[in-house]
């Protein structure tokens, strides 16, 4: 497959096959994700880039096993979900997979003390031995997450820290249970900018500390770019992975239209290079409804590089970029290597 | 049980020796007033509750005694050491010193948010005046319930009495000390309202929790229900009950479970879509992702966040519950038993206290009583609100 490195030719920590995924609204099924495909390895940052509704959390929740799929199947460490059977190994296979939600004001509940909040998981699984181990393993990690000196946070409420420090709370409870994999939804993008780099750092120093995989999802390919340089990243659009690569190979030679798109779109910190910037406009703003997806590629509507007769016919299937080796879900370029603009 | 006190002068000497935990406590830590408070709170509340109130007491004045003697800076958690420096072994009494001084520290907080709203600390106030006056009033009134026709005034067309040194509110129509009827006359009206707004809230979020977190079937059997019953005109309703239902009313518990039975479903309602928005919190998923069980997601991470809620629905039903008491009494569809004070007023409009100007103290006295005691109810729900978030609880 489309593995970046050798170390990672073993099985996959986590994959998904064939994942579809529908809602029922107003008794009508809403299908959000179809044929997802993904394998994350042991020690891998992946990243989930795609606009607003695309599927991202539902896809990071599935591969937390926090939420099954309608079709399709969830593995970890090549063995089926399912056939996790008994207690202990459900047991097992629930702490090892870890989700560090968005909102920091939501993820922690307000009733309970900082100390509270990650003695829970410590004492409901067993990982201290007595009142000392707990209170050694939660000075440990609040040290870890940065949030030094640990007596000053340990007494405290949510509301009394700041958004940065109940995400690092967060992360802290997530490493309570020796997780292998962080799903990490928009982990950051409420917190200060400023604040963003020291958090992407910390969990990029835990990563390597604990080889964790990290699956962050995220709507700022520039974030993505930053956080994933050594991964790969993962590019939706209503419900599908259109473009799956190693992160150089994405972004510095974007092969689907719509990642192109993306990151004609991103504004650079320098003005001049912004305005420079080959602006590539889209045929249409409107994102598609998924009570209405296009036929075939459902991108066809919105894509400056639509052949009629190609595009609206068959969904494309990820194959190899011509020259670039990453994976790219786009019939034009499957057929001839090359896109022509639409006349 | 009724028209006596609990409050007695052996309470008092158990009070007195439960005192002397926290005194003694306070006076190893060279905390002489604060044991000293702790002891007159125990023997307070020994007084008025014999053993139920003394036991209790103890730990909660002994909490609050180490809490000003053991402070965090004793932990050496809460040292700016390093993690090689810290100790983190402490024995079985530096464990139960520390919790116990995190229990005083958070009622000094309850207490600290319950002082800090003005309006909710004088409804704080008014209970306490109306629990006083229950439990330790009989001690300093006694009840009459037989008619004094010895006290007529020569001349006087009834025994009615405007209020006078020797009766501060006067007499009834039988010649009765009305003092000592608004004394003993609040005990079943006020503990029948609070079982009654006990039962409307245990109702309410069993069925609403469930409803919210089961679903299917059970959540639409309990939803029309409830609309069901909010169709029907309550308080018609409940006369016909009343009606029918008669001999029920033997069983003191029967008034209060019917009360509840009628009044569950806003309160259901609510509740409903309270857990229905907690179960969608991101700290409830993270529960689920650590795996913390069930039995912890309900108790511990969806209940506190309700609870306020709960207890400040529970005061406005034990307020409806009160009106209804007084409603079914005044139109004669309960059997009536002296003292109460919804009795007083039925018995003051049959005896023409309307048209007496003497016996305006005996529809006055009960209707101001009642009137205290719901506004008190009201008021302290503010207060409550404070209590139980711990932003406002904190400060910040
Ligand atoms: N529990 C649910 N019930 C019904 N519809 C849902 C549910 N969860 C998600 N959806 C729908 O699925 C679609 C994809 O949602 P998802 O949260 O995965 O998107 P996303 O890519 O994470 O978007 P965002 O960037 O806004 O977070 C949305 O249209 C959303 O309305
Ligand atoms: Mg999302």
């Amino acid at each position: 497959m489309n593995a970046p490195s050798a170390a990672q030719t073993a099985a996959p920590l986590v994959s998904l096959r064939g994942i579809y995924r529908s809602f029922e609204k107003d008794r009508r099924e809403i299908p959000v994700l179809q044929d997802i495909n993904l394998d994350v390895y042991s020690d891998e940052i992946i990243c989930l880039v795609g606009e607003s509704g695309c599927g991202k959390t539902t896809t990071g929740k599935i591969a937390a096993g926090l939420l099954s799929p309608s079709r399709g199947e969830l593995r970890f460490e090549g063995r089926l979900a399912s056939e996790y059977r008994t207690r202990s190994e459900r047991m097992a296979l629930r702490r090892s997979l870890q989700i560090v939600h968005q909102d920091p004001f939501a993820s922690l509940n307000p009733t309970h003390t900082i100390g509270q909040i990650l003695s829970f998981p410590l004492r409901r699984h067993r990982m201290v031995e007595n009142r000392a181990g707990l209170r050694r393993r939660v000075w440990e990690l609040l040290t870890l997450v940065d949030l030094t000196p640990p007596g000053d946070i340990v007494n405290k409420y949510p509301h009394q820290l700041s958004g940065g420090q109940r995400q690092r709370v967060s992360i802290a409870r997530a490493l309570t249970v020796n997780p292998r994999l962080i799903v990490a939804d928009e982990a950051v993008s409420m917190v200060d900018v400023s604040i963003r780099i020291g958090l992407l750092k910390m969990l990029h120093e835990l990563r390597q500390r604990f080889h964790l995989s990290i699956v962050f999802i995220t709507h700022d390919l520039a974030l993505a770019k930053y956080f994933a340089w050594e991964g790969r990243i993962a590019v939706m659009y209503l419900g599908r992975i259109v473009e799956i690569g190693p992160t150089p190979a994405v972004i510095g030679h974007p092969a689907h239209p719509y990642t192109k798109a993306l990151l004609a779109a991103v504004p650079e910190a320098d003005p001049d290079i912004t305005r420079r910037k080959k602006q590539m406009p889209l045929r249409s703003e409107d994102i598609p409804s998924l009570t209405a997806i296009p036929a075939g590629c459902s991108f066809h509507p919105r894509c400056p590089f639509f052949q009629p007769g190609v595009c609206d016919h068959t969904v494309p299937a990820l194959l190899p970029a011509p020259q670039t080796g990453q994976l790219v879900a786009c019939t034009p370029l499957a057929q001839s290597g090359t896109l022509k603009p639409y006349a | 049980m009724i028209g006596t006190t609990v409050a007695s002068p052996s309470g008092l000497i158990i009070g007195a020796i439960c005192g002397l935990v926290p005194l003694l406590v306070g006076l190893r830590y060279g905390k002489i007033r604060a044991g000293l408070l702790a002891w007159v709170a125990c023997l307070m509340s020994g007084f008025a509750c014999g053993v139920l109130g003394g036991i209790p007491m103890i730990v909660l004045a002994t909490a609050v005694v180490i809490s000003y003697a053991y402070v965090d800076k004793q932990d050496p958690f809460t040292s700016r050491a390093s993690l090689e420096e810290v100790n983190f072994e402490e024995s079985n009494f530096e464990y139960f010193m520390r919790q116990m001084s995190r229990l005083g520290r958070t009622l000094r907080q309850y207490w600290r948010a319950l002082t800090r709203n003005k309006a909710g600390f004088v409804g704080f106030l008014g209970l306490m005046f109306f629990f006083v006056m229950l439990t330790f009033g009989p001690l300093l009134v006694t009840y009459e319930g037989r008619a004094r026709i010895d006290r007529r005034q020569p001349g006087a067309s009834s025994l009615f009495q405007r209020p006078s040194a020797e009766f501060p509110l006067g007499l009834d129509w039988q010649g009765r000390s009305i003092l000592s009827h608004v004394v003993y006359g609040g005990q079943r009206l006020i503990v029948t309202a609070l079982q009654a707004g006990f039962a409307t809230t245990l109702i309410a979020v069993t069925l609403g929790a469930l409803a919210a977190l089961l679903g299917g079937a059970l959540d639409q059997v309990v939803v029309a229900l409830a609309n069901f019953i909010l169709t029907v005109p309550q308080f018609p309703l409940l006369l016909v009950i009343a009606t029918v239902a008669r001999d029920q009313f033997k069983n003191p518990l029967f008034l209060p479970l019917l009360l509840g039975a009628l009044d569950w479903p806003v309160l259901m309602r609510a509740v409903r879509a309270q857990v229905l928005s907690l179960r969608e919190r991101d700290y409830i998923q993270a529960a689920m992702a650590l795996n913390l069980g069930l039995p912890h997601v309900i108790f511990r991470e969806v209940l506190p966040n309700l609870i306020s809620y709960v207890v400040v629905n529970m005061i406005f039903s034990t307020r409806a519950a009160v009106y209804q008491l007084v409603g079914l009494v005044f139109l004669g569809m309960v059997p009536l038993q002296e003292p109460d004070w919804a009795v007083m007023i039925y018995m003051g409009r049959q005896q023409g206290a309307i048209f007496n100007a003497d016996a305006i103290s005996m529809l006055l006295s009960p209707i101001l009583a009642i009137a205290l005691f719901q506004l008190s109810l009201v008021l302290f729900t503010r207060s409550l609100e404070e209590i139980f978030n711990p932003r406002l609880r904190t400060g910040l």
